[in-house]
């Protein structure tokens, strides 16, 4: 079924192609309608893969420990759909918000000449390097897809070459080539170590085998790269003042998307191919707790809009990886549930400060502008609650799963970090209502109408329905989680579909 | 060789992790590309141990290598050296527009630009492509055309 090679094809057929547009118009129609197409079968792909398939294409049909496979089981279906909706959104909002160039030294909005450039093309090869890092059954096709999107990203970082984004995206490169060194390090070593490469491999051999002390290093190892994509502390020192250079309908797809791939390639780690290296996992907990208290003290401590959204960005991998870690079954379900929802949630409030960027600046002390966008306050008022885990919305549904799992498992530790979660909830909704107090509310003389496109509107509030119909139909998705976390927690089927025949094994032994 | 190859590229790794650790630009970007270096040799020391009877697709007789790990290197070179050139244009840039390819004095002076009209290469100008006269070369669009037309007028202005 060549249907789960199409989220990696379809962008960089696009990408290619895009180059060729002379127009900035015909660019992001382009785009948009190469997105959109990805979008589908990406759809396509997730209604299969959550009804309880799993997915496999052999590429150019060598059997799984040879080649390279493609899978597509639960987890990657709603990670795919995600990625596609948030893509297709950033595509439309880069579009709209092309129309007007900013001034000088202002980054908020895309403006014509970095457009021309070739955001749009880079923009398609990022999505091709998120979407092939979700569906790869491999680890060493792990490395070149998340080098496809880092190469990516760092071109959408530096496009402008203002000295703050020079600056930022200098860290931001050379952070990510150590941790691309150490990932080849650790690939090259699983290879001498189990003789393969295929995660599914990987994960038959060490359960006949057992672990041992050198399976640890590995481990260990991919844990340090991915927990540096994923920013989680004490290794996400780059993320609060890289993100917020580029022009915002990037920095929100950075923020919403690229850090959960690395909190995806965790969670597909350590459910398929360690299981077993529970020390690891511990120590990952703790880290999420203490992610989450510096996520949120931060943020509070951030004068402007996106700085301080980019670290809430962080308080949120902490919650992800919480759950994730939680060793239990329920936890990592909520932690599931939360993904959806903390996608949705970053990317809705990213956009917002697009607008009011536009509106006032980078700084939100600029009080009394409810009056005057009454619509902008009321999605950010939504976004915001959403964030902090107020009920009825789906932060509430998400965190109050997470917590309870984690009072439900019960031992010392896990009472830490519930507390802290919900210490750091608090402090959340604190740092959210300082941009409520300190743009919206009040009143000002100051504030005029700056007419807003309405196609950039309207993408906005396509994201904030999305992330109203999340809590709406919260049951239903929660269930639809707790079943991927089921999936994740034996793999029996990801297995059996990967590797079909296990007698086909070469004749490489048991570890050397 | 079995001694020498690891001893390699410890020291290549480890002087690499030094390099990085200092502050200029030009000396941390050599210490990543002597970092990828070990790791590339630590991939066929890890794979060289494997041992085939036969070469894969092949009939001829053994025993060969296993040629996977460097299959492996090579891939990770080709991406190695993209990023390499990348960052290097990188640090270019950032020397043309700050003057300085000091991390620290770029972190302490956030707001460091060269004077108006002075550059920090002077054979080499650096314009921002936003402002800059090479916008109206690249897209013909109004957007551009406008952008041009205000960057003119401020320079009659000047």
């Amino acid at each position: 079924m060549n249907l789960v090679a199409l989220p990696v094809l379809i962008p960089l057929v696009a990408g290619a192609s895009l180059l060729l547009f002379r127009t900035a118009r015909a660019r992001t129609i382009f785009a948009t309608l190469a997105t959109l197409l990805t979008l589908l079968t990406s759809l396509l792909i997730a209604v299969r893969s959550l009804s309880g398939e799993v997915l496999v294409v052999q590429m150019g049909g060598w059997p799984a420990p040879f080649g390279i496979t493609l899978v597509a089981d639960g987890l990657t279906g709603i990670m795919l759909l995600l990625s596609g909706l948030s893509g297709l959104l950033t595509v439309l909002f880069a579009g709209s918000s092309l129309q007007h160039s900013p001034r000088r030294g202002q980054s908020a909005l895309l403006n014509r000449a970095r457009e021309a450039f070739g955001v749009q093309a880079l923009f398609q090869f990022l999505l091709m390097g998120v979407n092939m890092s979700f569906l790869t059954g491999d680890l060493f096709n792990l490395f070149v897809s998340f080098e496809v999107m880092l190469v990516a990203s760092y071109g959408l970082l530096l496009l402008g070459g203002e000295l703050a984004q020079l600056r930022e995206g200098f860290k931001y490169v050379v952070i990510n080539l150590v941790a691309s060194a150490i990932f080849v390090i650790a690939a090259g070593l699983s290879y001498g170590l189990f003789g393969s490469l295929n995660m599914a491999d990987i994960a038959l051999r060490l359960q006949a085998n057992g672990l041992d002390s050198r399976v640890t290093m590995v481990a260990m190892l991919l844990a340090l790269v991915f927990t540096t994509k994923a920013a989680a502390f004490p290794l996400g020192f780059w993320l609060p003042n890289s993100y917020p250079t580029p022009p915002v309908a990037i920095s929100a797809f950075f923020a919403a998307v690229l850090t959960k791939v690395g909190v995806y390639a965790l969670i597909r780690a350590f459910t398929l191919m360690f299981p077993g290296e529970l020390t690891i996992q511990t120590i990952i907990f703790t880290l999420a707790g203490i992610t989450m208290l510096i996520g949120s003290l931060g943020a509070i401590a951030r004068q402007r809009w996106r700085y301080l959204l980019a670290f809430t960005n962080i308080a949120s991998i902490g919650y992800l990886l919480m759950g994730a870690f939680s060793r239990s079954e329920s936890g990592l379900s909520a932690a599931l549930f939360y993904l959806i929802h903390s996608v949705l949630v970053i990317f809705t409030l990213f956009l917002i400060a697009g607008l009011a960027e536009k509106i006032s600046g980078e700084r939100y002390r600029n009080e009394g502008h409810l009056s005057v966008y009454p619509w902008l306050g009321v999605g950010f008022f939504i976004s915001a609650i959403a964030l902090a885990g107020l009920p009825p919305t789906s932060g509430f549904i998400g965190k109050y799963s997470l917590v309870q799992a984690l009072f439900s498992y019960g031992d010392a530790l896990s009472l830490i970090v519930a507390s802290i979660a919900v210490i750091s909830g608090l402090l959340l909704l604190y740092a959210v209502m300082l941009i409520w107090r300190g743009f919206f509310w009040g009143e000002s003389d100051a504030v005029h109408l700056v007419n807003l496109p309405w196609a950039m509107s309207a993408v906005v509030v396509i994201a904030v329905a999305l992330l109203l119909s999340l809590a709406a139909l919260g049951g239903p998705i929660f269930n639809l989680s707790e079943r991927v976390a089921k999936q994740l927690q034996t793999n029996q089927q990801y297995l059996s579909q990967v590797l079909p025949t296990p007698g086909l094994e070469p004749e490489t032994e048991e570890l050397r | 060789m079995e001694l020498l190859l690891p001893f390699l590229a410890a020291v290549l790794i480890a002087t690499g992790v030094y390099l990085v650790l200092s502050k200029t630009m030009i000396r941390l970007i050599i210490g990543l590309s002597m970092l990828a270096y070990g790791a590339n040799l630590s991939i066929l020391l890890a794979g060289s141990g494997t041992e085939l009877a036969a070469p894969p697709l092949l009939t001829v007789e053994g025993p060969y290598v296993d040629p996977l790990p460097q299959a492996l290197i090579l891939t990770a070179i080709v991406i190695g050296f993209g990023t390499t050139a990348l960052l290097m244009v990188l640090a270019v840039r950032a020397y043309q527009a700050a003057g300085t390819d000091h991390v620290q004095e770029l972190l302490d002076h956030p707001d460091l630009l060269p004077p108006e009209g002075v550059y920090a290469d002077p054979e080499h100008p650096s314009v921002s492509p936003e402002i800059g006269p090479d916008t109206n070369n690249i897209n013909a669009d109004e957007g551009a055309a406008s952008n041009g037309a205000e960057s003119k007028a401020e320079e009659e202005k000047a």
